[in-house]
Protein backbone atom coordinates (compact mmCIF):
# COMPACT_ATOMS: atom_id res chain seq x y z
CA UNK A 1 0.00 0.00 0.00
CA UNK A 2 3.00 2.29 0.71
CA UNK A 3 3.80 2.09 -2.10
CA UNK A 4 1.06 2.68 -4.30
CA UNK A 5 0.60 5.74 -2.27
CA UNK A 6 4.02 7.10 -3.01
CA UNK A 7 3.00 7.07 -6.89
CA UNK A 8 0.18 8.39 -6.21
CA UNK A 9 1.72 11.75 -4.41
CA UNK A 10 4.32 10.88 -7.07
CA UNK A 11 1.61 11.88 -9.75
CA UNK A 12 0.34 15.05 -7.76
CA UNK A 13 4.00 16.42 -8.01
CA UNK A 14 4.75 15.43 -11.86
CA UNK A 15 1.50 17.55 -13.58
CA UNK A 16 0.75 21.00 -13.23
CA UNK A 17 -3.10 20.84 -13.34
CA UNK A 18 -3.07 20.27 -8.76
CA UNK A 19 -1.21 23.60 -9.29
CA UNK A 20 -3.94 25.03 -10.92
CA UNK A 21 -6.92 23.45 -8.74
CA UNK A 22 -4.46 25.09 -5.68
CA UNK A 23 -4.57 28.57 -7.40
CA UNK A 24 -8.43 28.07 -7.81
CA UNK A 25 -9.27 27.12 -4.34
CA UNK A 26 -6.64 30.02 -2.83
CA UNK A 27 -8.31 32.95 -5.66
CA UNK A 28 -11.68 32.76 -4.46
CA UNK A 29 -10.71 32.28 -0.37
CA UNK A 30 -8.76 35.49 -1.30
CA UNK A 31 -11.36 36.95 -3.08
CA UNK A 32 -14.44 35.74 -0.37
CA UNK A 33 -12.56 36.86 2.59
CA UNK A 34 -12.17 40.70 0.63
CA UNK A 35 -15.71 40.85 -0.08
CA UNK A 36 -16.65 39.30 2.98
CA UNK A 37 -14.79 41.90 5.09
CA UNK A 38 -15.71 44.46 3.36
CA UNK A 39 -19.50 44.06 2.73
CA UNK A 40 -19.85 42.34 5.98
CA UNK A 41 -21.71 45.17 8.39
CA UNK A 42 -23.35 46.62 5.31
CA UNK A 43 -25.19 44.32 4.51
CA UNK A 44 -26.02 43.46 8.38
CA UNK A 45 -27.30 46.31 8.51
CA UNK A 46 -29.90 45.63 5.53
CA UNK A 47 -30.89 42.47 7.85
CA UNK A 48 -28.95 39.91 5.87
CA UNK A 49 -26.54 37.92 7.78
CA UNK A 50 -24.11 39.19 10.81
CA UNK A 51 -21.93 42.09 11.66
CA UNK A 52 -18.43 41.84 11.33
CA UNK A 53 -17.74 41.72 14.89
CA UNK A 54 -19.92 39.51 16.27
CA UNK A 55 -18.70 35.54 16.78
CA UNK A 56 -20.67 34.49 13.02
CA UNK A 57 -19.42 37.00 11.15
CA UNK A 58 -15.80 36.12 12.16
CA UNK A 59 -16.82 32.58 11.57
CA UNK A 60 -18.19 33.69 8.03
CA UNK A 61 -14.60 35.46 7.68
CA UNK A 62 -12.63 32.32 8.33
CA UNK A 63 -15.25 30.20 6.59
CA UNK A 64 -14.34 32.34 3.26
CA UNK A 65 -10.90 29.59 3.53
CA UNK A 66 -13.66 27.25 1.87
CA UNK A 67 -15.31 29.19 -0.71
CA UNK A 68 -13.34 27.02 -3.19
CA UNK A 69 -13.35 23.53 -2.22
CA UNK A 70 -14.76 22.06 -5.03
CA UNK A 71 -11.72 22.23 -6.30
CA UNK A 72 -10.32 19.57 -4.26
CA UNK A 73 -13.95 17.73 -5.34
CA UNK A 74 -12.93 18.36 -8.90
CA UNK A 75 -9.34 17.28 -8.45
CA UNK A 76 -10.46 14.00 -6.38
CA UNK A 77 -12.69 13.40 -9.34
CA UNK A 78 -9.51 13.57 -12.37
CA UNK A 79 -7.90 11.33 -10.18
CA UNK A 80 -9.76 8.44 -11.69
CA UNK A 81 -11.69 9.75 -14.35
CA UNK A 82 -9.18 11.51 -15.84
CA UNK A 83 -6.71 8.12 -15.57
CA UNK A 84 -9.96 6.84 -17.52
CA UNK A 85 -9.51 10.05 -20.43
CA UNK A 86 -5.94 9.55 -20.93
CA UNK A 87 -6.14 5.88 -20.37
CA UNK A 88 -3.17 6.30 -18.08
CA UNK A 89 -5.85 3.88 -16.01
CA UNK A 90 -4.15 1.05 -18.22
CA UNK A 91 -0.81 1.40 -16.75
CA UNK A 92 -2.13 1.68 -13.41
CA UNK A 93 -3.99 -1.25 -13.59
CA UNK A 94 -0.98 -3.62 -15.08
CA UNK A 95 0.96 -2.29 -12.25
CA UNK A 96 -1.36 -3.34 -9.62
CA UNK A 97 -4.17 -5.33 -10.71
CA UNK A 98 -6.06 -4.86 -7.31
CA UNK A 99 -8.26 -2.62 -8.41
CA UNK A 100 -9.60 -2.06 -4.83
CA UNK A 101 -6.10 -1.15 -3.59
CA UNK A 102 -5.66 1.42 -6.15
CA UNK A 103 -8.41 3.58 -5.39
CA UNK A 104 -8.14 2.90 -1.48
CA UNK A 105 -4.66 4.14 -2.25
CA UNK A 106 -6.20 7.31 -4.08
CA UNK A 107 -8.81 7.86 -1.58
CA UNK A 108 -5.95 8.21 1.05
CA UNK A 109 -3.90 10.51 -1.15
CA UNK A 110 -6.43 12.68 -2.40
CA UNK A 111 -8.26 13.37 1.43
CA UNK A 112 -4.37 14.08 1.83
CA UNK A 113 -4.12 16.68 -1.00
CA UNK A 114 -7.32 17.64 0.58
CA UNK A 115 -6.04 18.51 3.77
CA UNK A 116 -2.90 20.65 2.62
CA UNK A 117 -5.30 22.63 0.19
CA UNK A 118 -7.27 23.57 3.08
CA UNK A 119 -4.62 23.97 5.44
CA UNK A 120 -3.03 26.43 2.51
CA UNK A 121 -6.41 28.53 1.90
CA UNK A 122 -6.30 28.72 5.58
CA UNK A 123 -3.42 30.24 6.10
CA UNK A 124 -4.39 32.92 3.24
CA UNK A 125 -7.88 33.65 4.55
CA UNK A 126 -6.04 34.48 7.95
CA UNK A 127 -2.96 36.23 7.18
CA UNK A 128 -5.36 38.39 5.09
CA UNK A 129 -8.63 38.47 7.57
CA UNK A 130 -6.79 39.00 11.49
CA UNK A 131 -4.67 41.75 10.87
CA UNK A 132 -7.53 43.40 9.06
CA UNK A 133 -9.80 42.92 11.80
CA UNK A 134 -7.34 44.22 14.08
CA UNK A 135 -6.89 47.27 12.35
CA UNK A 136 -10.61 47.32 12.32
CA UNK A 137 -10.66 47.21 16.27
CA UNK A 138 -12.49 44.05 16.02
CA UNK A 139 -11.51 41.96 19.44
CA UNK A 140 -10.16 38.25 18.60
CA UNK A 141 -8.39 37.34 21.80
CA UNK A 142 -11.01 35.86 22.93
CA UNK A 143 -12.14 34.15 20.09
CA UNK A 144 -9.02 32.35 19.53
CA UNK A 145 -10.56 28.60 20.53
CA UNK A 146 -13.20 29.39 18.55
CA UNK A 147 -11.49 30.33 15.10
CA UNK A 148 -8.94 27.10 15.58
CA UNK A 149 -11.87 25.05 15.98
CA UNK A 150 -13.42 26.58 12.93
CA UNK A 151 -10.22 25.92 10.92
CA UNK A 152 -9.87 22.34 12.01
CA UNK A 153 -13.67 22.03 10.11
CA UNK A 154 -12.31 23.63 7.16
CA UNK A 155 -9.11 21.12 7.31
CA UNK A 156 -11.49 17.87 7.39
CA UNK A 157 -14.05 19.19 5.23
CA UNK A 158 -11.76 19.83 2.28
CA UNK A 159 -9.85 16.40 3.48
CA UNK A 160 -12.94 14.65 2.53
CA UNK A 161 -14.23 16.29 -0.45
CA UNK A 162 -11.07 15.28 -1.68
CA UNK A 163 -12.30 11.69 -0.64
CA UNK A 164 -15.73 12.07 -2.28
CA UNK A 165 -14.26 13.32 -5.18
CA UNK A 166 -12.49 9.95 -5.70
CA UNK A 167 -16.02 8.53 -5.17
CA UNK A 168 -17.42 10.33 -7.51
CA UNK A 169 -14.68 9.94 -10.01
CA UNK A 170 -14.61 5.93 -9.91
CA UNK A 171 -18.35 6.03 -10.03
CA UNK A 172 -18.70 7.88 -12.89
CA UNK A 173 -15.27 7.86 -15.24
CA UNK A 174 -16.30 10.03 -17.77
CA UNK A 175 -14.18 12.89 -16.89
CA UNK A 176 -16.60 15.92 -18.28
CA UNK A 177 -19.98 14.06 -17.20
CA UNK A 178 -18.22 13.25 -13.36
CA UNK A 179 -17.43 17.22 -12.91
CA UNK A 180 -20.07 18.77 -14.80
CA UNK A 181 -22.71 17.08 -13.00
CA UNK A 182 -20.63 17.18 -9.60
CA UNK A 183 -20.62 21.21 -10.14
CA UNK A 184 -24.21 21.31 -11.01
CA UNK A 185 -25.30 19.12 -8.35
CA UNK A 186 -23.38 21.02 -5.34
CA UNK A 187 -23.45 24.41 -6.71
CA UNK A 188 -26.96 25.21 -8.01
CA UNK A 189 -29.17 22.17 -6.57
CA UNK A 190 -27.58 21.67 -3.05
CA UNK A 191 -27.20 25.03 -3.23
CA UNK A 192 -31.31 25.82 -3.30
CA UNK A 193 -31.79 22.59 -0.77
CA UNK A 194 -29.66 23.63 1.48
CA UNK A 195 -30.70 26.98 1.99
CA UNK A 196 -34.48 27.00 1.31
CA UNK A 197 -35.05 22.83 2.28
CA UNK A 198 -32.63 22.66 4.97
CA UNK A 199 -34.45 20.02 6.85
CA UNK A 200 -33.11 17.67 3.10
CA UNK A 201 -30.30 19.81 2.24
CA UNK A 202 -28.77 19.15 5.47
CA UNK A 203 -28.19 15.63 4.91
CA UNK A 204 -26.46 16.32 1.25
CA UNK A 205 -22.35 16.33 0.92
CA UNK A 206 -22.50 20.08 1.37
CA UNK A 207 -24.76 20.25 3.71
CA UNK A 208 -22.58 18.14 5.50
CA UNK A 209 -19.33 20.37 5.07
CA UNK A 210 -20.98 23.38 6.11
CA UNK A 211 -21.92 21.54 9.13
CA UNK A 212 -18.42 20.64 9.33
CA UNK A 213 -17.19 24.29 8.99
CA UNK A 214 -19.39 25.16 11.45
CA UNK A 215 -21.91 27.92 9.82
CA UNK A 216 -25.26 28.54 10.98
CA UNK A 217 -28.20 29.00 8.77
CA UNK A 218 -30.82 31.28 9.50
CA UNK A 219 -34.31 29.59 8.45
CA UNK A 220 -32.99 25.37 10.34
CA UNK A 221 -30.18 23.76 11.94
CA UNK A 222 -27.48 21.92 10.26
CA UNK A 223 -26.40 18.52 11.71
CA UNK A 224 -23.60 18.70 14.48
CA UNK A 225 -20.22 19.56 13.28
CA UNK A 226 -19.12 15.97 14.12
CA UNK A 227 -21.76 14.14 12.62
CA UNK A 228 -21.34 16.83 9.16
CA UNK A 229 -18.09 15.00 8.98
CA UNK A 230 -19.24 11.20 9.76
CA UNK A 231 -21.63 11.55 7.23
CA UNK A 232 -19.15 13.19 4.36
CA UNK A 233 -16.98 10.49 4.85
CA UNK A 234 -19.65 8.19 4.45
CA UNK A 235 -20.27 9.80 0.96
CA UNK A 236 -17.17 9.21 0.23
CA UNK A 237 -16.55 5.56 1.09
CA UNK A 238 -19.92 4.44 0.05
CA UNK A 239 -19.21 6.33 -3.28
CA UNK A 240 -15.60 4.51 -3.59
CA UNK A 241 -17.15 0.65 -2.43
CA UNK A 242 -20.07 1.18 -4.98
CA UNK A 243 -17.62 1.99 -7.77
CA UNK A 244 -15.08 -0.88 -6.37
CA UNK A 245 -17.57 -3.04 -6.45
CA UNK A 246 -19.31 -2.11 -9.87
CA UNK A 247 -17.88 0.16 -12.63
CA UNK A 248 -14.00 0.01 -11.78
CA UNK A 249 -14.36 -3.48 -12.57
CA UNK A 250 -15.37 -3.15 -16.08
CA UNK A 251 -13.52 -3.83 -18.73
CA UNK A 252 -10.27 -1.43 -19.88
CA UNK A 253 -10.57 -1.00 -23.73
CA UNK B 1 11.84 -29.77 -23.59
CA UNK B 2 10.23 -26.80 -23.33
CA UNK B 3 6.70 -25.59 -21.92
CA UNK B 4 4.35 -22.83 -22.47
CA UNK B 5 4.85 -19.53 -20.78
CA UNK B 6 1.29 -18.12 -22.28
CA UNK B 7 -1.19 -20.40 -21.94
CA UNK B 8 -5.01 -19.78 -23.34
CA UNK B 9 -7.57 -22.58 -22.84
CA UNK B 10 -10.97 -21.68 -24.75
CA UNK B 11 -10.80 -17.98 -24.19
CA UNK B 12 -13.92 -16.29 -25.26
CA UNK B 13 -15.24 -12.55 -24.89
CA UNK B 14 -18.70 -11.61 -25.77
CA UNK B 15 -19.00 -7.75 -26.17
CA UNK B 16 -23.34 -7.37 -25.76
CA UNK B 17 -24.16 -9.35 -29.03
CA UNK B 18 -21.09 -9.31 -30.51
CA UNK B 19 -18.23 -12.25 -30.13
CA UNK B 20 -15.31 -10.82 -29.90
CA UNK B 21 -12.82 -13.66 -29.21
CA UNK B 22 -14.47 -16.95 -29.20
CA UNK B 23 -13.32 -20.42 -28.16
CA UNK B 24 -9.76 -19.64 -28.49
CA UNK B 25 -6.35 -21.85 -27.63
CA UNK B 26 -2.56 -21.92 -28.00
CA UNK B 27 0.17 -21.40 -26.45
CA UNK B 28 3.70 -19.77 -26.92
CA UNK B 29 6.60 -21.46 -25.95
CA UNK B 30 9.48 -19.73 -23.62
CA UNK B 31 12.60 -18.16 -25.12
CA UNK B 32 10.27 -18.05 -28.58
CA UNK B 33 9.29 -14.78 -30.51
CA UNK B 34 5.60 -15.62 -31.42
CA UNK B 35 3.35 -13.81 -33.71
CA UNK B 36 -0.20 -13.26 -33.34
CA UNK B 37 -1.72 -12.46 -36.59
CA UNK B 38 -5.30 -11.33 -37.89
CA UNK B 39 -6.74 -8.69 -39.61
CA UNK B 40 -8.33 -5.89 -37.89
CA UNK B 41 -11.21 -6.79 -35.83
CA UNK B 42 -9.85 -10.18 -35.44
CA UNK B 43 -10.15 -9.90 -31.65
CA UNK B 44 -5.93 -9.80 -31.74
CA UNK B 45 -6.50 -6.63 -28.90
CA UNK B 46 -8.59 -8.41 -26.93
CA UNK B 47 -6.64 -11.64 -26.38
CA UNK B 48 -4.18 -9.57 -25.27
CA UNK B 49 -5.98 -7.33 -22.88
CA UNK B 50 -7.84 -10.35 -21.33
CA UNK B 51 -4.18 -12.17 -21.19
CA UNK B 52 -3.16 -9.41 -18.99
CA UNK B 53 -6.06 -8.88 -16.77
CA UNK B 54 -7.77 -5.65 -18.32
CA UNK B 55 -10.58 -7.73 -20.14
CA UNK B 56 -12.81 -9.93 -18.32
CA UNK B 57 -13.17 -13.23 -20.18
CA UNK B 58 -16.75 -14.63 -20.63
CA UNK B 59 -15.19 -18.19 -21.02
CA UNK B 60 -12.11 -20.29 -20.39
CA UNK B 61 -8.72 -19.05 -19.38
CA UNK B 62 -5.42 -16.95 -20.44
CA UNK B 63 -2.58 -17.76 -18.03
CA UNK B 64 0.97 -16.79 -17.66
CA UNK B 65 3.30 -18.87 -15.91
CA UNK B 66 0.59 -21.05 -14.87
CA UNK B 67 -1.34 -18.41 -13.32
CA UNK B 68 -3.62 -15.71 -14.19
CA UNK B 69 -2.04 -12.09 -14.67
CA UNK B 70 -4.27 -10.85 -11.64
CA UNK B 71 -2.78 -12.85 -9.39
CA UNK B 72 0.77 -12.16 -10.16
CA UNK B 73 2.36 -11.01 -6.98
CA UNK B 74 5.38 -8.37 -8.91
CA UNK B 75 2.98 -8.32 -12.33
CA UNK B 76 5.28 -5.84 -14.37
CA UNK B 77 8.12 -7.75 -13.13
CA UNK B 78 6.94 -10.85 -14.81
CA UNK B 79 5.70 -9.92 -17.83
CA UNK B 80 5.76 -6.44 -20.16
CA UNK B 81 3.54 -5.26 -22.27
CA UNK B 82 2.90 -2.28 -24.64
CA UNK B 83 -0.86 -1.50 -25.96
CA UNK B 84 -1.99 1.48 -27.81
CA UNK B 85 0.11 4.06 -27.68
CA UNK B 86 -2.04 6.59 -26.15
CA UNK B 87 -2.11 5.69 -22.21
CA UNK B 88 -0.08 9.03 -21.38
CA UNK B 89 -1.05 12.15 -19.64
CA UNK B 90 0.23 14.52 -22.29
CA UNK B 91 1.83 17.08 -19.21
CA UNK B 92 4.41 14.78 -17.87
CA UNK B 93 7.16 13.78 -19.13
CA UNK B 94 8.47 10.66 -20.31
CA UNK B 95 11.12 9.82 -16.93
CA UNK B 96 7.92 10.54 -14.85
CA UNK B 97 5.77 8.41 -16.04
CA UNK B 98 8.03 5.92 -16.18
CA UNK B 99 9.10 6.88 -11.96
CA UNK B 100 5.56 6.39 -11.20
CA UNK B 101 5.24 3.18 -12.96
CA UNK B 102 8.21 2.08 -11.18
CA UNK B 103 7.36 3.66 -7.78
CA UNK B 104 4.27 1.97 -7.47
CA UNK B 105 5.44 -1.62 -8.50
CA UNK B 106 8.06 -0.73 -5.81
CA UNK B 107 11.21 -1.57 -7.76
CA UNK B 108 14.39 0.67 -6.77
CA UNK B 109 16.05 3.17 -8.10
CA UNK B 110 12.77 4.50 -10.03
CA UNK B 111 14.47 7.60 -11.77
CA UNK B 112 17.57 5.75 -12.81
CA UNK B 113 15.81 2.53 -14.00
CA UNK B 114 13.64 4.75 -15.86
CA UNK B 115 16.92 6.69 -17.54
CA UNK B 116 18.19 3.17 -18.10
CA UNK B 117 15.42 2.24 -20.20
CA UNK B 118 14.49 4.91 -21.91
CA UNK B 119 17.90 4.53 -22.97
CA UNK B 120 17.74 1.23 -24.56
CA UNK B 121 14.67 2.67 -26.93
CA UNK B 122 16.92 5.44 -27.76
CA UNK B 123 14.90 8.08 -26.02
CA UNK B 124 17.78 9.24 -23.88
CA UNK B 125 17.73 12.58 -24.84
CA UNK B 126 14.15 13.23 -24.78
CA UNK B 127 13.46 12.05 -21.22
CA UNK B 128 12.60 15.29 -19.56
CA UNK B 129 9.90 16.48 -22.27
CA UNK B 130 6.62 15.79 -21.82
CA UNK B 131 5.01 13.15 -23.68
CA UNK B 132 2.38 15.53 -25.62
CA UNK B 133 5.35 16.77 -27.62
CA UNK B 134 5.93 13.26 -28.88
CA UNK B 135 5.19 11.58 -32.15
CA UNK B 136 3.57 8.32 -32.19
CA UNK B 137 7.28 6.72 -33.25
CA UNK B 138 8.28 8.24 -30.00
CA UNK B 139 5.41 7.27 -27.77
CA UNK B 140 5.53 3.72 -29.37
CA UNK B 141 9.43 3.56 -28.24
CA UNK B 142 8.16 5.03 -24.36
CA UNK B 143 5.46 2.19 -24.18
CA UNK B 144 8.93 -0.25 -25.06
CA UNK B 145 10.16 1.36 -22.27
CA UNK B 146 7.43 0.97 -20.17
CA UNK B 147 7.20 -3.08 -20.98
CA UNK B 148 10.56 -3.04 -20.05
CA UNK B 149 10.91 -1.41 -16.59
CA UNK B 150 10.44 -4.44 -14.65
CA UNK B 151 13.20 -6.46 -16.89
CA UNK B 152 10.36 -9.28 -17.27
CA UNK B 153 11.12 -12.57 -19.44
CA UNK B 154 7.29 -12.40 -21.23
CA UNK B 155 6.46 -9.47 -23.32
CA UNK B 156 3.02 -9.05 -25.11
CA UNK B 157 3.31 -6.46 -27.39
CA UNK B 158 0.14 -5.12 -29.71
CA UNK B 159 0.82 -3.55 -32.68
CA UNK B 160 4.15 -2.18 -31.63
CA UNK B 161 4.73 -1.10 -35.32
CA UNK B 162 1.97 1.13 -35.52
CA UNK B 163 2.93 4.57 -36.29
CA UNK B 164 6.48 3.42 -36.75
CA UNK B 165 7.96 4.82 -40.07
CA UNK B 166 10.09 2.68 -41.94
CA UNK B 167 13.34 3.18 -40.07
CA UNK B 168 11.36 2.72 -36.99
CA UNK B 169 10.07 -0.83 -38.12
CA UNK B 170 13.58 -2.04 -38.88
CA UNK B 171 14.89 -0.28 -35.13
CA UNK B 172 11.64 -2.43 -34.12
CA UNK B 173 12.76 -5.72 -35.79
CA UNK B 174 16.45 -5.87 -33.82
CA UNK B 175 14.92 -4.73 -31.15
CA UNK B 176 12.51 -8.04 -31.00
CA UNK B 177 15.66 -10.12 -31.80
CA UNK B 178 17.56 -8.57 -29.31
CA UNK B 179 15.06 -9.57 -26.57
CA UNK B 180 14.63 -12.73 -27.83
CA UNK B 181 18.08 -13.18 -28.02
CA UNK B 182 17.73 -12.45 -24.46
CA UNK B 183 16.11 -15.68 -23.76
CA UNK B 184 12.35 -13.53 -23.15
CA UNK B 185 9.57 -14.65 -24.29
CA UNK B 186 7.93 -12.37 -26.63
CA UNK B 187 3.85 -12.30 -28.10
CA UNK B 188 3.61 -9.99 -30.58
CA UNK B 189 0.72 -8.96 -32.85
CA UNK B 190 0.50 -7.32 -36.08
CA UNK B 191 -2.53 -7.36 -38.89
CA UNK B 192 0.35 -7.34 -41.20
CA UNK B 193 2.69 -10.55 -41.63
CA UNK B 194 5.13 -8.91 -43.41
CA UNK B 195 5.69 -7.23 -40.73
CA UNK B 196 7.02 -9.63 -38.04
CA UNK B 197 7.87 -12.21 -40.42
CA UNK B 198 11.79 -11.62 -39.96
CA UNK B 199 11.55 -11.38 -36.45
CA UNK B 200 8.74 -14.95 -35.63
CA UNK B 201 9.67 -18.25 -34.78
CA UNK B 202 6.11 -19.30 -34.64
CA UNK B 203 2.80 -17.63 -36.03
CA UNK B 204 -0.81 -18.09 -34.39
CA UNK B 205 -3.47 -16.28 -36.91
CA UNK B 206 -6.73 -16.16 -35.93
CA UNK B 207 -9.92 -14.14 -37.62
CA UNK B 208 -13.35 -13.16 -36.17
CA UNK B 209 -11.80 -14.42 -32.64
CA UNK B 210 -10.85 -17.92 -33.79
CA UNK B 211 -7.91 -19.84 -34.59
CA UNK B 212 -6.72 -20.35 -37.70
CA UNK B 213 -3.47 -21.63 -37.92
CA UNK B 214 -0.79 -22.03 -35.38
CA UNK B 215 2.25 -23.00 -36.94
CA UNK B 216 6.33 -22.38 -36.73
CA UNK B 217 7.00 -19.61 -39.77
CA UNK B 218 8.76 -22.54 -41.69
CA UNK B 219 5.63 -24.61 -41.87
CA UNK B 220 3.57 -21.37 -43.00
CA UNK B 221 6.20 -20.74 -45.44
CA UNK B 222 6.15 -24.59 -47.07
CA UNK B 223 2.36 -23.82 -47.28
CA UNK B 224 3.04 -20.86 -49.50
CA UNK B 225 3.96 -22.92 -52.99
CA UNK B 226 6.64 -20.94 -54.64
CA UNK B 227 5.54 -19.65 -57.63
CA UNK B 228 7.58 -18.55 -61.35
CA UNK B 229 6.82 -15.59 -62.70
CA UNK B 230 7.25 -15.56 -66.70
CA UNK B 231 6.93 -12.65 -69.01
CA UNK B 232 7.35 -13.51 -72.77
CA UNK B 233 5.57 -12.21 -76.28
CA UNK B 234 4.75 -16.15 -76.51
CA UNK B 235 2.80 -16.33 -73.32
CA UNK B 236 0.30 -18.69 -74.39
CA UNK B 237 2.56 -20.49 -76.19
CA UNK B 238 4.55 -21.37 -73.36
CA UNK B 239 1.28 -21.73 -71.18
CA UNK B 240 0.88 -24.87 -73.11
CA UNK B 241 4.13 -25.88 -73.11
CA UNK B 242 4.45 -25.87 -69.65
CA UNK B 243 0.75 -27.89 -68.82
CA UNK B 244 1.93 -30.04 -71.39
CA UNK B 245 4.90 -31.15 -69.39
CA UNK B 246 2.92 -31.31 -66.30
CA UNK B 247 3.59 -28.22 -64.85
CA UNK B 248 0.56 -25.99 -63.34
CA UNK B 249 0.79 -22.78 -65.35
CA UNK B 250 -2.34 -19.81 -65.20
CA UNK B 251 -2.17 -16.94 -68.21
CA UNK B 252 -1.98 -13.40 -66.14
CA UNK B 253 -2.62 -10.96 -68.66
CA UNK B 254 -1.47 -10.71 -72.24
CA UNK B 255 2.72 -12.01 -71.81
CA UNK B 256 2.51 -12.66 -68.21
CA UNK B 257 2.55 -16.62 -67.30
CA UNK B 258 2.48 -17.81 -63.67
CA UNK B 259 3.76 -21.29 -62.89
CA UNK B 260 3.32 -22.88 -59.46
CA UNK B 261 5.43 -25.97 -57.91
CA UNK B 262 8.53 -25.53 -59.96
CA UNK B 263 11.60 -23.50 -60.84
CA UNK B 264 13.04 -21.06 -63.02
CA UNK B 265 15.32 -23.64 -64.14
CA UNK B 266 12.99 -25.73 -64.95
CA UNK B 267 10.49 -23.68 -66.67
CA UNK B 268 13.83 -21.91 -68.63
CA UNK B 269 14.99 -25.12 -70.00
CA UNK B 270 11.43 -26.06 -71.58
CA UNK B 271 11.34 -22.16 -72.91
CA UNK B 272 14.77 -22.87 -74.52
CA UNK B 273 13.82 -26.45 -75.91
CA UNK B 274 10.11 -24.63 -77.42
CA UNK B 275 12.82 -21.51 -78.76
CA UNK B 276 10.92 -19.39 -76.99
CA UNK B 277 11.70 -15.83 -76.01
CA UNK B 278 11.89 -14.80 -72.40
CA UNK B 279 11.59 -11.07 -71.43
CA UNK B 280 11.63 -12.24 -67.41
CA UNK B 281 12.19 -15.14 -65.50
CA UNK B 282 11.81 -15.30 -61.65
CA UNK B 283 10.47 -16.62 -58.68
CA UNK B 284 8.24 -15.19 -56.83
CA UNK B 285 8.47 -15.15 -52.94
CA UNK B 286 5.76 -12.78 -51.83
CA UNK B 287 3.33 -15.78 -51.18
CA UNK B 288 3.40 -15.59 -47.67
CA UNK B 289 1.31 -12.53 -46.99
CA UNK B 290 -1.14 -14.57 -49.41
CA UNK B 291 -1.21 -17.40 -47.51
CA UNK B 292 -2.24 -15.05 -44.55
CA UNK B 293 -4.92 -13.62 -46.79
CA UNK B 294 -5.91 -16.85 -47.77
CA UNK B 295 -6.14 -18.03 -44.03
CA UNK B 296 -8.03 -15.01 -42.84
CA UNK B 297 -10.47 -14.64 -45.72
CA UNK B 298 -11.36 -18.35 -46.00
CA UNK B 299 -12.71 -18.48 -42.31
CA UNK B 300 -15.33 -15.54 -43.84
CA UNK B 301 -16.15 -17.64 -46.32
CA UNK B 302 -17.14 -20.53 -44.71
CA UNK B 303 -19.17 -17.55 -41.91
CA UNK B 304 -21.27 -16.93 -45.09
CA UNK B 305 -21.48 -20.17 -46.17
CA UNK B 306 -22.05 -22.54 -44.02
CA UNK B 307 -23.15 -25.30 -46.45
CA UNK B 308 -19.55 -24.75 -48.55
CA UNK B 309 -16.58 -27.27 -47.62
Amino acid sequence: MGRLIAGELLKLRTTRMPLAMLAGMLGFALLAVVAGILTADRLAEEGQGFALASDEGIGNVVRSASSGMFFVLVLGILAVAGEVRHKTITATFLVTPNRGRVVAAKLAVYALAGLAFGALASALTLAVALPWLAIKDIPLAGRADDIALTVLGILLASALYGLVGVGVGALVRNQVAAVTVSLLWLLIVEGLLVGLLPSVGRWLPSGAATALTRASITNGTLLPMWAGGLLLAAYGLVFAAVATRFTIRRDIT
Amino acid sequence: MTMSVIAVQGLGKRFGQVVAVDDLSFGVDQGKVTGFLGPNGAGKTTTLRMLLGLVTPTAGTATIGGRAYRELAEPIREVGAVLEATGFYPGRTARDHLRVMAVEAGLRGAAARADGVLGLVGLADSAGRRVEGFSLGMRQRLSLAAALLGDPQVLILDEPANGLDPEGIHWLRGFLRYLADQGRTVLVSSHALAEVAQTVDEVVIIARGRLVAHSTLEALTARAAPSVLVRSPDAATLRDLLTGNGIKAKLDGDDRVTATDTTTEAVGRLAASGGLVLYELRMDRSNLEDVFLELTTDEEIQEERPWGA
